[in-house]
């Protein structure tokens, strides 16, 4: 598992990958500090702003996406998956080795500077603690899913953009019923009750309904992931 | 021959494009040569055999087993594929030990340098694998797919980027292995490579397996067949002439000055054509096959199916 996990992960750590979402990071702590210095704003209201509106509904579902994706489609693409299919491995110990390097770069590439920004934005430490939990649930439960996508379709990228920006950012912020099965919804509702930021997010589930379906989402998709590394071709 | 490789009635399609057609049977201990043109289909069966594709029909065992069902059976197969990328940022040696951890060799490192070594590769070499040439991909290939001592050794196109001291290295290695009892297949596009393996060899054009059999009997069907030939002399008419009269080409014309014949009897043809140019007080400067690629030759195989 270790060597699959080491192999993957390197594949994934590009200079090009890590400087540009690196600078989405950085704008996550810098949009923070303006909160903090800028004078005559309500601060709770800003920093929740910034830790719920890019943190966890932008820059954690961009960086999951981005490498997870790539953690087996790069490999489906270029034709190296052969060396590690053709293997005496279990396909769920290679789904979730890509999962987990995926998720190695995604902590501190976006977990970590939405608690900073959190931090830094001297509210409290209830939205602290918001943003890591709100952040780290996001975080697990995109990589999951982006995996299984890089892994079944081809310009995964665009494809989970599009998801992104059609059923999370727009379908289920209008839409009850999509609600219940959103990521983002149900992980926004988990930072803002940690915090107690009042109103919830539109569409905000209870706390128990919150955790329980990015987790189901995560576990749905390394059983399918598994499953198209068992059924699927490699080329 | 215990048959430790069984293909019954493969084929393969993606969508209206037949890639494999029927084909079927049976490879034992010992190399065994998959001969075709680029595009036959060698790729494809090597992924049917190995697991990594389904095929549309058909059924493929490796020793009795389904690779498609059984991911341990590749605890028994080693593959070199075609495709050239690699994990560009490892060293040789790192890419080897992978293969060799994830098979579960004890003492990774050491297997892996000990096969790169075996392969003419510098284990201690500290360049990733992106500056490496085509040629030392090839060899580090292999070096990943003997690692672990298979049984069934798939190798696609393996000469390929190799210099003529490297082949003929290559090629006795894989002699070697299969003297040892294990089952190698080779692919391959070039004839005389296929002749050293010195092995059976199965014949595959445009997804059909069109031919098989001891090299020998492969080349008897390929020398039987009408061919092509250009005669350069310095009195091409006379030649065309005395050719005919000869009676060992079927037709004979004269081209930009040259001589071209067809005949279906070419060792025939190679002892008339001097004494014919000398009787007709010719001088002869090339005689050329026109039609020695192997495209040519495996259509004429996939005529005569």
């Amino acid at each position: 598992m270790s060597a699959l996990y080491r192999t993957l992960l390197r594949g994934l750590a590009t200079r090009g990958r890590l400087l540009a979402l690196g600078a989405l990071a950085v704008l996550a702590v810098l949009l923070a500090v303006l909160v903090r210095v800028r004078a005559g704003v309500d601060r709770p209201d800003a920093a929740f702003s910034v830790v719920d509106g890019y943190g966890v509904s932008v820059l954690v579902p961009i960086v999951s996406l981005v490498f997870a994706s790539a953690a087996l489609g790069d490999a489906a693409e270029d034709g190296t998956l052969v060396y590690l299919w053709l293997r005496p491995v279990a396909r769920w110990r290679l789904a979730l080795a890509a999962a987990g390097a995926a998720l190695t770069i995604s902590l501190p590439l976006a977990v970590l500077p939405v608690v900073v920004a959190a931090a830094v934005a001297g509210v409290g430490a209830r939205l602290v603690a918001g943003a890591l939990v709100g952040a780290l649930v996001a975080a697990v439960a995109y990589t999951a899913v982006f995996c299984g996508l890089g892994l079944r379709v081809r310009r995964a990228l665009a494809w989970g953009l599009a998801y992104l920006v059609i059923w999370e950012q727009a379908v289920a912020r209008v839409a009850k019923g999509a609600a219940r099965v959103s990521i983002s919804v149900s992980t926004r509702t988990i930072t803002a009750r940690i915090a107690r930021h009042f109103p919830l997010p539109r569409n905000a589930m209870s706390m128990p309904v919150a955790v329980f379906v990015p987790c189901a989402a995560a576990l749905i998709a390394v059983v399918l992931t598994t499953r198209s590394l068992q059924r699927g071709e490699v080329a | 021959m215990t048959a430790t490789i069984t293909v019954r009635d493969v084929g393969k399609w993606f969508g209206s494009v037949v890639a494999l057609s029927g084909v079927s049977f049976e490879i034992g201990p010992g190399v065994t040569a998959l001969l075709g043109p680029n595009g036959a289909g060698k790729s494809t069966l090597f992924r049917i055999m190995c697991g990594l594709a389904n095929p549309s029909q058909g059924a493929v065992r490796i020793l009795g087993q389904d690779p498609r069902a059984n991911p341990s059976l590749t605890r028994h197969i080693g593959i070199a594929p075609q495709q050239e990328a690699l994990f560009e940022w490892q060293t040789a040696l790192e890419f080897v030990t992978l293969a060799a951890q994830l098979h579960g060799v004890g003492g990774p490192v050491q297997a892996a340098a000990a096969a790169l070594a075996t392969v003419e590769m510098d284990p201690r070499d500290p360049r990733p694998l992106s500056t490496y040439s085509k040629g030392m991909r090839q060899r580090v290939k292999v070096a990943q797919a003997i690692v672990h001592n298979p049984t069934v050794l798939v190798l696609d196109e393996p000469l390929e980027g190799l210099d003529p001291r490297q082949r003929l290295g290559a090629i006795s290695f894989f002699r070697a292995l299969g003297e040892q009892g294990r089952t190698v297949v080779v692919s391959s596009h070039v004839l005389d490579e296929v002749e050293r393996f010195g092995s059976r060899v199965l014949v595959i054009a445009q997804g059909r397996l069109v031919a098989e059999g001891d090299f020998h009997r492969i080349r008897d069907l390929m020398d039987d067949r009408p061919r092509l030939l250009r005669v350069g002399t310095d009195q091409p008419a006379r030649v065309a002439a005395g050719l005919l009269v000869s009676g060992v080409v079927q037709g004979a014309r004269v081209v930009r000055g040259t001589v071209e014949v067809e005949t279906s009897d070419a060792p025939a043809f190679r002892r008339a054509v001097a004494s014919v140019a000398r009787e007709a007080g010719a001088r002869l400067t090339e005689v050329v096959p026109l039609d020695e690629d192997l495209e040519s030759v495996f259509a004429y195989l996939l005529r005569g199916r």
